[in-house]
């Protein structure tokens, strides 16, 4: 049997050198991508649904960065109307705002879309998100979907209903669109949809990091994701939630998008998963 | 419901005999409605849609339809409509079917039919009609009268089965007194929200202390206080030093020169988002903890934050079951006013107060801290009688003391806007 390197493979193994995966995964450093000057955020339209986001507080926390905001666009959305409402600049709640703040902290030149799905009443039926991560898409031609929300399994027992989540999470995958969704608070204890869909989207956790650039790939039933926790802006924003995790890994993925704007869901989950590898070994 | 005038149909194969009965009806002034029909066919499409009192047939129809057997299939659709036969052959009448089918009068076309002897013998058929109708339709509200207040009895008995509901306010202030024992709260407030699209104002924002009593302040829009950070979170959340880190978000007046606060989103309803509010923990001597609420704090505020729902549910429950349970009385109360204006005026004087006991009684039922099933019965039973003997202004004076005593338990419970 030879031994000789022309004899193996292409890309196979030389026993005691580096594989040709290991080669380019050695290339892929967290400093190199996420910190270059261009990864910021810069042309990726980036969807909120949330409860509307307080432009007035963004732009002042802009102003403090010495930075200008990029006009956010919004809409209302309820469940007694096919076609949402025009949005008037406001918070239905300061959560969208906090969320907004932590996606524009980590990517300051994203286009931001608001989509209040929670509206003035605080609450919003799975019909609704459908909708309006429709409307992100087909109207807003957002390439990412941020969901610091989510509905508790045993709430979201019927099935068509279930289906009918997972099938516009599903369409949004076959369009190239990176969804981020945030686990439950109480994961693993309690699962919610649509994070439990993690296949076609980014699952994320919580967890706490130094660097707010940093997070982990950590399966952990379902979930695959973790980024860091706490917020900047608003009241509880350093209560640590999945809610302040999930706009931290559309932020980081947002600065990969910004440096290859055509990168499809699964290329940047292997990014990020790679990254959090690099990441793993740094700490 | 009856309609509230007769009804006759003039059936007839003959376009000017019909037109000439309906110009002599008219120009009467009955206060009849009157239909007409050509043909049996056309006859009994009309039958089938409305109650018809009084029949005025053409004995031979034409093109061989017979009016007796048109009158026997118009009996089908209103067992109790009565017949004026319009006959050139009085002798080919057959007296015993044609009475056992409705058939109260004849008139011959060729004798004595005229204006006078026409609306003589229709005039005649209404006045016997006219009682049993009303009678009819007595009956028929007194049956639906009843059935309005039979509605409520699932309502009270689904009441009554609740384990003694609590009062709101005592339900806020146990609330508030287990809470502040076990984290060491010096104050706090519950603040309820209801938003309502159609209503106005949209935001009802109420807030409680921790007697259950409401206070009487201006809040901050609900979507930039504290409260709406927390029942957007869904879990309860700590904060110190409130001046200092409210992030952008309106204090309300209680809120401000707070060293800590604990809050608790409450599920209680929905459309109605209800926040718990803990302030300055104090050690067990009784001074101030800086440190603020910690982590078993709010463990204790996940665990109340369950029972205090399901507190809050019980006690806005009975307070919605006693408003569903008068709006069910007040229609009740609707529907007896119909029956006593279609008993006649002769039988009431609407000016007369309905007698003090009965009115006594009604209070009594009304006002009672304790509904169950038997004094609903009473209480129906008072109230038709009351409608009954009294008459309309009885009934209006009860209505209207209805509708205050809704208006008392709104302000009284303090949440009339919620929908459970």
């Amino acid at each position: 049997v030879s031994e000789h390197p022309r004899d193996l493979p292409t890309g196979a193994k030389t026993p005691g050198s580096p594989d040709v995966f290991e080669e380019l995964f050695a290339l892929l450093l967290p400093e190199r991508l996420l910190s270059d000057p261009r990864a910021n955020g810069e042309g990726v339209r980036v969807c909120l649904l949330d409860s509307g986001v307080e432009r007035s507080l963004l732009r002042e926390r802009a102003r403090q960065r010495g930075q200008e905001m990029k006009p956010i666009e919004g809409c209302l959305f309820l469940a007694e109307r096919n076609e949402p409402l025009a949005d008037e600049g406001q918070q239905s709640s300061p959560h969208g705002t906090t969320v907004a703040d932590i996606i524009l902290t980590l990517a300051p030149q994203v286009r931001l879309f608001s989509a209040d799905v929670f509206g003035p009443r605080g609450s919003c039926e799975v019909e609704v998100v459908c909708r309006a991560v429709r409307w992100a898409m087909d109207v807003w031609h957002c390439k990412m979907i941020n969901l610091s929300l989510g509905v508790p399994e045993q709430r979201l027992q019927q099935i068509q209903r279930r289906a009918q989540l997972q099938r516009v999470i599903e369409e949004a995958y076959y369009r190239d669109v990176v969804v981020v969704a945030a686990a439950h608070n109480e994961h693993p204890l309690t699962r919610s949809y649509p994070a439990a869909f993690a296949p076609p989207l980014l699952s994320v956790d919580k967890q706490l990091f130094a660097d707010p650039l940093q997070f982990a790939y950590l399966l952990r039933e379902q979930i695959e994701f973790q980024a860091h926790g706490r917020g900047y802006l608003g009241p509880f924003a350093q209560e640590p939630a999945t809610s302040w995790a999930a706009p931290h890994l559309t932020g980081i993925a947002a600065r990969l998008l910004s440096l290859r704007p055509q990168l499809k869901p699964f290329e940047v989950k292997t990014l990020l998963y790679w990254l959090s590898l690099k990441s793993h070994e740094a700490r | 419901m009856a309609p509230e005038t007769e009804t006759i149909l003039i059936v007839d194969d003959e376009d000017n005999v019909r037109k000439t009965f309906r110009e002599w009806l008219e120009g009467a002034n009955l206060g009849c409605a009157i239909l007409t029909a050509a043909d049996a066919e056309s006859a009994l499409v009309q039958a089938n849609q409305q109650t018809i009192d009084l029949a005025i047939l053409d004995w031979n129809l034409g093109a061989g339809n017979d009016g007796l057997q048109l009158l026997e299939d118009l009996t089908l659709f209103n067992p109790e409509m009565v017949a004026i036969m319009i006959t050139g052959y009085a002798h080919e009448a057959t007296p015993l079917d044609a009475m056992r089918m409705g058939v109260r009068d004849y008139l011959d076309k060729n004798q004595d039919l005229n204006r006078t002897t026409f609306l003589k013998a229709v005039s005649k058929q209404l006045d016997r009609i006219r009682p049993a109708r009303r009678e009819r339709h007595l009956h028929s509200e007194l049956v639906a009268f009843r059935s309005a207040v039979e509605k409520i009895l699932p309502l009270v008995k689904a009441a009554v089965a609740l384990n003694d509901p609590v009062p709101l306010p005592a339900a806020v202030a146990n609330l508030f007194q287990f809470l502040m024992r076990t984290t060491g709260a010096r104050d706090g407030v519950l603040l309820v929200r209801s938003y309502e699209a159609e209503r106005d104002p949209v935001e009802v924002s109420r807030v409680y202390d921790t007697a259950g009593q409401q206070l009487d302040i201006t809040l901050a829009p609900f979507a930039h206080s504290l409260a709406g950070s927390v029942a957007s979170l869904q879990r309860p959340c700590t904060l110190v030093d409130l001046d200092s880190n409210a992030g952008g978000v309106q204090l309300h007046p209680f809120e401000h020169g707070r060293k800590s606060l604990l809050a608790a989103p409450l599920s209680v309803a929905a459309g109605l988002q209800v926040v718990l509010e803990l302030f300055d923990k104090a050690d067990p001597q009784g001074k101030p903890d800086l440190a603020g609420f910690n982590e078993a704090d709010r463990q204790i505020a996940v665990a109340v934050a369950d029972f205090g729902a399901e507190l809050l549910r019980q006690a806005l429950t009975e307070r919605q079951m006693q408003r569903m349970l008068f709006d069910a009385v007040a229609a009740a109360l609707w529907a007896s006013e119909s029956v006593t204006q279609s008993l006649g005026q002769g039988q009431v004087r609407p000016e007369d107060p309905p007698p003090q006991a009965v009115m006594e009684q009604l209070r009594e039922g009304l006002t009672g801290s304790a509904v169950d099933a038997d004094a609903t019965i009473r209480l129906a039973e008072a109230m038709r009688e009351l409608a009954v003997r009294h008459g309309p202004a009885a009934v209006k004076y009860c209505t209207g003391m209805v509708e205050s005593l809704r208006t008392l338990l709104d302000e009284a419970g303090g949440m009339g806007e919620v929908r459970p």
